[in-house]
Parts: C-alpha cells; structure tokens; sequence
C-alpha cells in the first residue's frame, strides 16, 4: 500500500504541494480531480522521482518504505509506475528493446536474471494482443509516429509489462476520443487486482465511468481537500470546481 | 570636409615555413635512396617540396584550419620518417598492386598529380604536399567494369612508433563494378600517420567506404581523401572515429556527371583531451548530382569536435540536390564543438539545404527510460546509441552493421 504524508514539493522556489496526505490500501483505485493548476502533475512526477522538483516536508512510503531518496529506476523496481500524461517520444530506440531493457534493469535491481528472451516476446505478444497493438508498432522508435491513442494505449502495454504494485495515471484521457478511452480503461481494468492499487489523476469524470474509482479525493491549490465515493465525481460534474478554486 | 584615415596593417602570413624544416630533418637521407622513380615523380616531389617549405605545417591562421591547431603535436616527428603498411587478405576480382609497380600508369599518375583539395577550399593542401614529398609506398585497387564484389575488403593499417608515417591509396572501380572497403585503424603508441587516398569512380560504380579509425589516443591521425564520381556513380562512405590525440578527415568529393551521388556519414566520439576535425568539400560539377552529409559527433571530457561542410555547386549543376545535417552531443561542460556549414551556389534550380545542432542529451526521454527501471547510465547509452545509429543506416551488410554498432558500445562503456 501507498501513504503519502504532508507531502510538501516547489518547483524554482514556487511551493505547488502544500501538505498534502493520501492513503492507497492494496487493491483499491483511488481518483484525484481537481482544477488546472492544482499540483495534480507535480504530485506524479514527484511520486515518479523526476528531477527539478524540490521535495521540502514530508514522504511517500510504499509498504512502508519510504522512496524520497531513491532514483527513478529504484522507484520503478520497487513497484511504482506513472503512466505518462505525454509520452516521451525516444528516437532511435526501439519499442521492443526500450522494454526488454526495462523489464531487465528491474529485474537486475531486484537481484534477478535476465529474462529469457523467448519469455520476454510470448509475453510481449500476448500482452500487445490484449492492447491490439501491431507487432510492426514494436519494431518502431519509443512513441515515434504514434498517434495520441496509441501513445497511452503503449502506456498501459508498458504497465502491464512491469506489473507494477502502485500505478500513477496521469490524465490517461487527455486526448483521446471515446474508442481509444475504452481500450485504454479495458487495459487498465484488467490490470486491477487486490496485490495493485492504482492512482488515477484527472480533470474530467468521464474517465471514471471506465475506470470505476473506490474513493475520489478532490485535490485544490496543493492539497487534497474533499474526499468521497463515486458519487463525488459525478458531483463535480455537474457543479464544476469553482467552490475549491484557490 | 572630413579626412579618411587609412590605416595599413601589417600582413601576417597564415604560414609558418619555420615548421617545415622541423618535419623535413630527415628528407635528405630519405631521398638519396630512391633511385627508381619516374621523373613526373621527382618532379612532383621537387614541387611539393618547395610549397611545403613556403608553407610549412597549417596553423590556426588559416581559415581551413582555425579550430584545429596541429604543430604542437606533431613537431616532435620530424627526425624519423617511416611508411605505413597496409595489409589485407585477397579478395577474387579485385586487384591489388604496390604503388611502385604502377608508375607508368596514366591513370595512377592522373590521380597522384592532382592537387588534392585544393587551396581556395576550406583546406589546405599542405598535408598532400608533405606526402607527395615522403611519397613512396602505397597500394593500388582496381576492380574490372561490370564486376560485383560480394566480400568486403578489409584494410588494417600499421605504422611504428614515434614518426611521421605516410603512404597512399589509389582506388579505381571501373563501369558498373562494386566493391566495399573496410579499413580498421589501430595503432598503438605515439606517431602521426599521414595518408592519402584516391579514389575514381567510374560510370555506374559503387563504392562503400567504411573506416574505423580507433588509433592511439597518443597518435596523430590527418587523412586526406580526394573522390571522382562518374556518371551515376555512387560513393557511400562512413567513417566511425573514436581515436587519435588529434585526427583531421578532409574529405573532397567531386560529382564530375550525371546523376552522380555521394553520402558522407560520419559519427566521432571523442573522450579526455582528443580533437576530431572533419572536413568536407563537396563538389557539385554536373547537373543531377546529389550529396548527402550526416555527421554526428559525441563529446564528453574535455574532447574537442570539429566539423567543416562545404557544398559548393559549380553554375552548370542545375537540379543538384545537396543536403548537409551536422549534430553533436555534449556530454560534459568542458566539451567543445565547432561547426561550420557552408553553402556556395552558381547554379540557380537547386535543392541545398544544411543545418547544424549541438547541445545535451534531452532530460524527457531520459526520465521517461529511468521511469521504467532502466538504470541512468543504460539509459544514457542507449540514447547516444540511437543518436549515433543514423550514420550507419545506408549499411547494407547487416554484419557490417551489427559490427560499428558494437563499436558504438564498446566506446560507451568504457
């Protein structure tokens, strides 16, 4: 399980998470929304370990141990994932190869051996199949002349390759038309077990008629300052976030 | 009324003659041996002799040589001169003759008498001068008309240590013949290799050109490399230089008819305190013709990039399509690159374009890769692999292919 704990993070000096305390039991699939503006970003990329974010109180445990001094890739190995609100094209590297060295610089920390490579293409296949992804699509560069949909249809391809303990979705649906949405959330929900909690950042609702949360939390200038069920989604909906504007 | 001041200053020569008796201590003894050379030799050595001596080593005075400043690591080579040998298994259909056997030849004697590149250039030719003076051994390679050379070729050069060595290469393919070359540079120690390559192409000709250049990081290295391409010809050269204390690859490529094509890739990866200069000089003298400059370089240290492209499209050159892309990588603060692309058109229906871009790896992809578990520094070779990829694209042996690509990683885990 996750607990986030008075999590303060500034960026250049500027404070974006001002104390901000999230708890994610294994299993559950907990949604933050809240306004452009709010930290929801930062929030992931600071979970993710991404540079240039000054981490200035608090700490992020992940079955209790606390990750704030580790590398990205250590993160990674630890069982954290951050699907990407725009992912990073990466010339000149291939999709199978990107990922085969991913799988194998977990593996690696983990103090595991190299996956054998008939293993790595059978589950490469299988999963790319459950995606409807194109073996050609592996043979291209890391995102290179993928279409919006595709890039966050790799994303979860990429998930499901790791399995990850903890998932970070940052603004998955961003982009996407309604088709994509669907393949994506169907990639994601079947991904969903009680061993895997998942953290699903957002502006809008319509993600979370896909994805159905446990807990919605609101998150305004930093903070999380509501927090409910379902229903609380469909409530910001309809009344927008102008009551939780900083 | 306003008065004009003149004001004169002195004219400093770009030369330094002072250099020239340095490197020429052991020109005498050298000469009193050769008793065998035809008088168009004497004659061209006599020449060269004089021009050297006029001009000595190139300094950073000349425009062609600005970034690069080569005396202080050579001037120490002058007492003992030496030639290099290069050796090579046989390959069926290609023949391969020492150079002093084919004197008489009038093609042979064609491709040494010319003045390779030229002055008004870019580059000096003062390096084809000191070889023309020193010349003496070399390998001829000819490959009959219509023959096609599956094998590649693979060249090994070796020189001594602690001298000037030189020697030269005459390349001929005549019509439609192929071939690819592989030379493979590795001498250990300290020496400056001096060498200068022929090559003429003939209609319908294709020559790869693969070198690898991974000499001492105590060695000079400066290659001079003068290219006619025929009609509908093609030279694809790639060159892949992670050696040398300092290394200069002056290139000239003239695109004599046609239809006419060459592809200059390049990548230098370069550590600690080396200098990679490459030079190009690509002439466009027929209509047709197109040339194509990918040069990717890697510096990290204090390493020092070099990279001089000039296409210059002659008035009759209508239709020449001419692309030239320069981009290096900076791995370190102390790393430097200097980039100069030039243009010069007299023809007016044609397609140039060049461009030129230095800077860091890009953070994004980086995090993207450690955000999947890939360790920093894998993460980092992998992008410098893919950065440097593109240069070997054109490769049609695969093994060939696979065999710089491991280059690439070997230097990358060093």
């Amino acid at each position: 399980m996750v607990q986030i704990k008075n999590l303060h993070a500034s960026i250049a000096g500027k404070e974006i998470l001002k104390g901000l305390t999230l708890d994610i039991p294994d299993g559950q699939v907990h949604a933050i929304m809240g306004p452009n503006g709010s930290g929801k970003s930062t929030l992931s990329y600071v979970i993710a370990g991404r540079e240039g974010y000054e981490v200035t109180g608090g700490e992020i445990l992940l079955d209790g141990q606390n990750i704030m001094a580790m590398a990205p890739e250590e993160r990674a190995a630890a069982g954290l994932f951050l699907a990407f609100q725009y992912p990073v094209e990466i010339p000149g590297v291939a999709m199978t190869m990107f990922m085969k060295t991913a799988i194998n610089g977990i593996r690696k920390q983990r103090g595991e051996g190299e996956i054998d490579a008939l293993d790595f293409l059978k589950l490469m296949k299988k999963k790319q199949a459950e995606l409807g992804m194109s073996d050609e699509m592996m043979k291209r560069a890391v995102n290179v002349g993928f279409s919006g949909g595709e890039k966050k249809r790799n994303e979860v391809l990429q998930m499901a390759m790791l399995e990850p303990r903890m998932a970070v979705l940052d603004e998955t649906d961003s982009g996407l038309d309604i088709d994509a949405l669907k393949v994506v959330a169907d990639g994601v929900n079947k991904l969903r077990s009680d061993k895997r909690s998942f953290l699903v950042i957002t502006h809008y609702q319509r993600l979370l008629d896909y994805i159905k949360p446990d807990v919605v939390h609101v998150m305004a200038a930093g903070k999380i300052v509501k927090t409910g069920g379902p229903e609380l989604a469909l409530e910001l909906e309809k009344t927008g976030y102008a009551e939780y504007a900083a | 009324m306003t008065t004009a001041t003149v004001t004169k200053f002195p004219e400093k020569s770009p030369y330094q003659p002072d250099t020239a008796e340095g490197i020429l201590r052991a020109y005498e003894a050298f000469v009193a041996e050769i008793d065998d050379q035809p008088q168009w030799l004497a004659d061209l050595r006599k020449s060269s002799l004089k021009e050297f001596k006029r001009r000595g080593i190139p300094t950073p005075r000349l425009e062609g040589w600005k970034f690069t400043n080569i005396w202080p690591l050579v001037k120490a080579y002058g007492d003992k001169i030496g030639q290099i040998k290069v050796s090579h298994d046989n390959v069926d259909g290609v023949i391969i003759t020492p150079l002093l056997q084919m004197l008489d030849q009038d093609w042979v004697k064609a491709a040494l008498s010319e003045d390779m590149p030229p002055g008004q250039h870019n580059t000096e030719n003062t390096l084809w001068h000191l070889g023309n003076i020193y010349l003496r051994n070399g390998i001829v390679i000819d490959v009959p008309a219509n023959t096609e050379i599956k094998k590649s070729l693979e060249l090994l050069t070796s020189a001594g240590e602690g001298a000037f060595f030189t020697d030269r290469m005459v390349i001929r393919l005549q019509k439609n013949a192929r071939l690819t070359i592989v030379e493979d540079h590795w001498g250990k120690g300290a020496f400056w290799k001096n060498r200068l390559t022929h090559i003429v192409l003939e209609p319908g000709a294709k020559l790869t050109h693969i070198r690898i250049q991974d000499d001492s990081d105590k060695s000079v290295y400066t290659q001079t490399t003068n290219v006619h391409v025929g009609r509908d010809a093609v030279y694809d050269a790639v060159v892949l230089c992670s050696g040398a204390a300092l290394s200069r690859n002056q290139v000239r490529v003239t695109l004599d008819d046609t239809c006419a094509s060459c592809h200059l890739n390049s990548a230098t990866l370069l550590r600690g305190e080396q200098l990679g200069d490459t030079t190009i000089l690509v002439e466009h003298r027929a209509p047709h013709c197109q040339s194509n400059q990918n040069i990717r370089t890697v510096l990290d240290g204090r390493a020092h990039g070099v990279f001089q492209g000039k296409v210059h499209v002659h008035q009759p050159a209508q239709k020449t399509d001419g692309f030239q892309m320069s981009r290096a990588l900076l791995l370190s603060e102390g790393s430097e690159m200097d980039t100069k692309p030039e243009l010069e058109i007299y023809a007016d229906d044609v397609k140039c374009s060049h461009g030129a871009t230095t800077g860091q790896l890009d953070q994004e992809p980086l995090f993207y890769m450690q955000s999947r578990g890939i360790e920093e520094k894998t993460a980092k070779a992998l992008l410098i692999q893919a950065f440097v990829a593109e240069v070997f694209e054109n490769i049609e042996d695969e093994g060939l292919k696979t065999a710089l690509e491991r280059k690439v990683e070997a230097w990358l885990k060093l």
